[in-house]
């Protein structure tokens, strides 16, 4: 027997009374009643009540059935569908730890794959002189190398300053133990150039455009701009995919190194004021460190980071499917799929240039 | 370039069948599936020039997918699609970019790129398609804009139009390359029933003054019946009823007449639910 005000502020004095009813029923002739005779009004708290009340009748398998429902009830049970509802939830996918980092790893070498397919396509697009979408791109390289390379100034610039600041404190607390002082400058100088510097600007870069890329080419889809352009006789790729691998593929390295001779110049302050080694000690010490060949990896390095972080963006972004959930699945894959990439790709360039070498 | 990444699937007997006539749209036996759902099976039609030719259907019935199958977004799995006489899905590079700068389309949502404002979006197709010098295309823009009574909005950005000036800018957008054909998605659809009387009579307007020929498909029966030469009708992916909207009308099939007076057909009304689990 329910009361005549079935409603979210009742139905759970009720959940205990129901659970007995079915272990009775199970154990006795498989059958149960529920008199509804009394319930004039009824609300959803109520009716996922009652769903949920047939869904232990059927695990229990007993034949549950509602009896003197109102019409004015009835009408609300006619709304729904049962039988979709009383589908029994799929069961969560389990597997080991090996088989969970598989399922992590695996969409990103997929990614890595479709990134591949869509540098081709853009390669391709920029050789193909019959390839629409040149004349209207006009302009769009210089367009975003400004939004992601000269928007970026600040902000690579300031963590540059702090992370050389940083550095050159954490080295300088080891050294000082062995009274060598004076290879503060040549630590924060081979870290920041060799590694940090291309790595937490391409992570920033990441971060900054990447995301940014996914976002709006992802809106761009599900606007169906990208197929209004094809409609138009613009190739989407050349028109939208071939400015911003370019532009980033140019603007990443520029920030590396502007990264760090930034922190090297934090690292410098640090030595000069608080280790005391003057100017051109510091100066000289970080000239001896450093080699042309690490530059030039540094810049190598940052280059194909770039171009990783906007083929991954893109690819994502003119993949997106399921409205604006895909946008934001694709804006958070191309973070971190592009950061796995990177540090993936950084570790490949390590084994090829030093351990290899 | 790909430019389609896969063809349809072209049995030899549909080979017999091509149009050798002066139909502008020719779709023979076009079938779609979508991951094992059949969404299309087996719609044949034929647009002729200068027509206004209706796609009428309840929502989910495949009308946008046909749509995107005739103006070659979208290859169909299985048979062929002619357009200006020529077999759409076996064209390349050149010789479809020169098919597209016939054709003109109306994006459901307006598609307008946001990152312009109104004016060059109108610009960029003849940017694209054209050699003229900036001067030329910006007062081309203006034109066309004027045509669809939004020369006031050239410098808003897309993002603060209403969705009727949405509308009108992509149709503008959509008429800027002088097309013979323009392809509309839902036109009306989203609009007050005033802005989509509006958006009617410029789709009427346009193929009367310029003899566009209009594909246009919509749920909205109204407009349909309003703007429509011939139509045909979609229900389930199959073609229900095909003719002149007096002639659809005139029809006796329950389905039609369903459809037309917005009536739920009897076997999809709900009956049911937990009310089979009701003693009685």
């Amino acid at each position: 027997m329910l009361p005549s005000h079935f409603d979210r502020g009742v139905v759970e004095e009720y959940a205990p009374q129901i659970e007995e009813v079915l272990r009775e029923a199970s154990k006795g002739e498989g059958k149960a009643l529920v008199e509804l005779s009394a319930v004039e009004s009824f609300d959803s708290a109520g009716m996922a009540f009652l769903i949920e009340a047939l869904e232990q009748a059927r695990a229990q398998e007993v034949d549950l059935r509602f009896v003197g429902v109102r019409p004015a009830v009835s009408d609300f049970f006619s709304l729904v569908g049962i039988e979709r509802l009383l589908v029994p939830e799929q069961q969560a996918k389990g597997g080991n730890f090996v088989e969970k980092v598989g399922d992590l790893a695996l969409p990103m070498m997929e990614r890595l794959g479709a990134g591949k397919d869509l540098l081709v396509e853009a390669a391709h697009s920029l050789m193909d002189p019959s390839s629409g979408g040149k004349r209207a791109g006009r302009g769009r390289f210089f367009l975003e190398l400004e939004h992601a390379g000269i928007g970026a100034i600040g902000i690579v610039s300031l963590i540059g300053f702090l992370l050389g600041l940083i550095l050159a404190m954490q080295a300088w607390v080891q050294l000082k133990v062995f009274g060598a002082d004076k290879y503060v400058a040549d630590m924060v100088a081979v870290s920041i150039t060799r590694e940090i510097g291309p790595l937490m600007t391409a992570i920033l870069v990441a971060a900054r455009s990447g995301s940014s890329i996914a976002a709006q080419l992802g809106t761009m889809v599900i606007n169906e701009e990208v197929d209004a352009l094809r409609q138009m006789g613009i190739n989407p790729v050349r028109y939208l995919v071939v400015p911003k691998v370019g532009a980033l593929a140019l603007a990443t390295p520029c920030l590396a190194v502007l990264f760090s001779t930034i922190a090297i110049f934090g690292g410098l302050l640090f030595g000069v004021f608080v280790v005391d080694l003057g100017w051109q000690v510091y100066i000289e010490a970080t000239s001896e460190a450093l080699q042309a060949g690490d530059i030039l990896g540094s810049l190598i390095k940052s280059t194909v980071f770039g171009t990783l972080v906007a083929t991954v963006g893109c690819s994502l972004g003119l993949n997106v499917k399921g409205g604006p959930v895909g946008v934001g699945k694709a804006t958070t894959g191309a973070v971190v799929a592009s950061i796995f990439m990177i540090i993936v790709f950084d570790a490949v360039f390590v084994l090829l240039l030093r351990v290899g070498a | 370039m790909r430019i389609f990444k896969r063809k349809p699937r072209i049995p030899k007997e549909l080979l017999e069948r091509k149009s050798r006539t002066e139909d502008l749209i020719r779709g023979i036996a076009i079938e779609t599936n979508f991951d094992g759902r059949t969404v299309l099976k087996g719609v044949d039609l034929a647009v002729t020039k200068g027509e206004v030719f209706v796609i009428l259907g309840p929502s989910g019935c495949g009308k946008t997918t046909l749509l995107r199958h005739l103006s070659g977004m979208l290859p169909p799995t299985l048979g062929i699609v002619q357009l200006f006489g020529r077999d759409l899905y076996t064209l390349k590079g050149k010789e479809l970019a020169e098919l597209r700068g016939r054709m003109g389309f109306s994006f459901q949502g307006g598609a307008l790129l946001n990152s312009m404002s109104v004016l060059e979006n109108v610009a960029l197709p003849l940017r694209e398609s054209t050699d003229l010098p900036w001067e030329k295309i910006e007062r081309i823009a203006r034109l066309k804009l004027d045509m669809v009574g939004l020369l006031h909005a050239a410098h808003l950005s897309p993002s603060s139009l209403s969705g009727g000036m949405k509308k009108r800018a992509a149709i503008s957008r959509a008429i800027a390359l002088d097309p013979e054909l323009i392809f509309f998605d839902e036109p009306s659809a989203g609009l007050d029933p005033i802005t989509a009387v509006e958006v009617d009579n410029l789709i009427l307007k346009l193929n009367k003054v310029f003899g566009i020929t209009m594909v246009v498909v919509t749920h909205d029966i109204p407009s349909a019946f309003l703007i429509a030469d011939r139509m045909i009708m979609l229900h389930e992916g199959r073609v229900l009823a095909r003719g002149t909207p007096d002639e659809i009308r005139e029809m006796k099939d329950s389905k039609v007449q369903d459809f037309i007076h917005r009536a739920l057909p009897a076997e999809e009304q709900r009956s049911g639910g937990l009310a089979r689990f009701l003693k009685t």
